[in-house]
């Protein structure tokens, strides 16, 4: 059996519309998302709605939550202080469009989707709003997945997809204590587990550099990972973007399919509100 | 270089911290940091606040942060938002939380709502628990994968933990990993090796820690036990 794992649609909904054809036609029945439904795009309540119809088990978002909540993150998620307030517009855009009914299900979307030893979250287990980037310590890597207790742990977040394999870790320790605490020094070594970091890309709004919605697909049979490219058309979601009022640098991104465009600066750093 | 001492775990005992500073004033050191629980619920904690925030004549000048007692007085009086002291009413029950209250003078609260999580100091992260939360019990048992990940989140060689309250130095010396990665430009490999840090458990009340960071050499210490009023006035 296979499952679709799509994430941070981001109120697109001809990227949506693209992706969910494109699982359709691979006849996978199963999919989950990993949040970010809302935020930088036109048409929030049809893709929450999408999503709704189609039954698709999903985990809260940083947007989403920020969108219950109330915009309550520090300055981190953002490289400037421009960049900051085109987000704060789309929040307060979207904030006004979605419908309580809409609103009321975003409020409802669990942290974390679990099934057996796989973990489904939006940015990290620790945070919606930290980022498992693939370039991050390894060994910081693994300790969220084993902190987690799973096997693969699957992410968005980052707009980039990815799989990440830590194998082979070792670590040495010598260890010494106090007389008030007696045992032994001891040296040892501690062998690692393996396990994976999945990242599903973005729906929405890709950063990888290109325009091509991405997800993943998990063969279960083989444990492999696929990561798919989906076009889709951006144009239809570019002019909704001017349309609606909302930056056209965000449309502007979207159609040169720009890598760093409103990535956070300090992606590592996790947000402490 | 002179040496650091660093302490936690007083919870109002102001016997033991005269005890320690009487026993500094005898050694080599220049720097006394004073990893939080200076407080607790199970004695009165205003005299030995007033001593930390007004040193007496000869003591080392103490560079106080918060601990895992203070964050729940400060969340119960107001200081955290919407936040109350839930960690100690699941653990101790309402009782608990009462004689807290009742260990600290409200004329205190702005000096500990000033102090700080934690320090870093040249390449030391100073904490009451961890990175990650002021109530993260790193032990000697504490798996290295979560060890390494502390240090790691605080960009620190040498990480001072006081939570647990016991004294011990776990020492990551080696080891890696591999990892492979897989995305849309391709495929590539990464060994990362184990950097060579420390996690430095320093005690709690009289148990004490020595840090020379000149010589990264570590003591562990009890001072010589409470020191008892006197008719001179020594407390």
């Amino acid at each position: 059996m296979a499952h679709a794992v799509i994430s941070c649609l981001h109120a697109n909904l001809a990227a949506t519309e693209a992706v969910l054809c494109d699982i359709d036609q691979l006849g996978i029945d199963t999919i989950t998302c990993l949040g970010d439904l809302v935020g930088y795009g036109p048409q929030p309540n049809e893709v929450v709605e999408l999503i709704r119809a189609r039954q698709i088990p999903s985990c809260q978002g940083c947007w989403d939550e920020d969108i219950i909540e109330g915009l309550n993150s520090c300055e981190c998620s953002y490289p400037s202080q421009l960049a900051e307030r085109r987000g704060q517009r789309a929040h307060h855009w979207t904030a006004a469009q979605l419908s309580e009914e809409n609103k009321a299900f975003l409020a409802s979307l669990p942290l974390s989707l679990r099934r057996d030893r796989l973990l489904f979250v939006h940015g990290s287990p620790n945070s919606q709003h930290e980022y498992l980037l693939p370039d991050m310590n390894a060994f910081a890597a693994l300790e969220r997945v084993e902190a987690a207790q799973a096997d693969t742990l699957f992410c968005g977040h980052t707009h980039r997809p990815y799989v990440r394999e830590l194998r082979e870790g070792v670590i040495k320790m010598r260890l010494r204590r106090a007389v008030a605490n007696p045992g032994p020094d001891i040296e040892r070594e501690v062998d690692l587990p393996v396990r994976r970091i999945v990242n599903a890309g973005s729906v929405g709004e890709p950063r990888h550099g290109g325009t091509s919605a991405t997800y993943v697909i998990h063969h279960e049979q083989d444990d492999s990972v696929e990561i798919r490219e989906v076009p889709y058309d951006v144009e239809r979601t570019c002019q909704a973007i001017v349309a609606a009022g909302l930056p056209p640098l965000f449309a502007w991104r979207l159609r040169h399919g720009f890598e760093y465009a409103e990535r956070a600066d300090d992606a590592s750093h996790v947000c402490e509100r | 270089m002179a040496m650091w001492a660093l302490l936690s775990g007083l919870r109002g005992d102001l016997t033991v911290y005269a005890a320690v500073q009487a026993e500094l004033r005898r050694q080599r050191v220049d720097t006394l940091f004073v990893l939080g629980d200076l407080i607790g619920p199970e004695r009165e904690a205003n005299a030995l606040l007033e001593r930390l925030q007004q040193p007496r004549r000869g003591d080392l000048q103490p560079h106080c942060i918060y601990g895992w007692w203070e964050e729940q007085l400060l969340a119960e009086r107001g200081f955290r938002g919407e936040r109350r002291a839930d960690a100690l009413r699941q653990s101790g029950g309402e009782a608990a939380v009462a004689a807290l209250l009742q260990a600290v003078d409200p004329g205190h609260m702005a000096w500990l709502a000033s102090l700080q999580f934690g320090f870093v100091e040249l390449d030391c992260a100073l904490l009451h628990g961890s990175s990650t939360d002021v109530g993260d019990s790193l032990t000697a048992d504490t798996a290295p994968l979560q060890l390494l990940d502390r240090l790691t989140r605080m960009e620190a060689n040498r990480l001072f933990t006081a939570r647990s309250g016991e004294q011990f130095c776990v020492e990551l010396c080696g080891g890696g990993i591999e990892s492979r990665l897989r995305d849309l430009e391709g495929e590539r490999q990464q060994h990362q090796s184990v950097p060579s840090r420390k996690v430095i458990g320093v005690g709690s009340g009289l148990h004490y820690t020595l840090y020379d960071p000149g010589s990264d050499h570590i003591a562990f210490r009890r001072a010589g036990g409470p020191i008892h009023a006197t008719g001179r006035g020594f407390v």
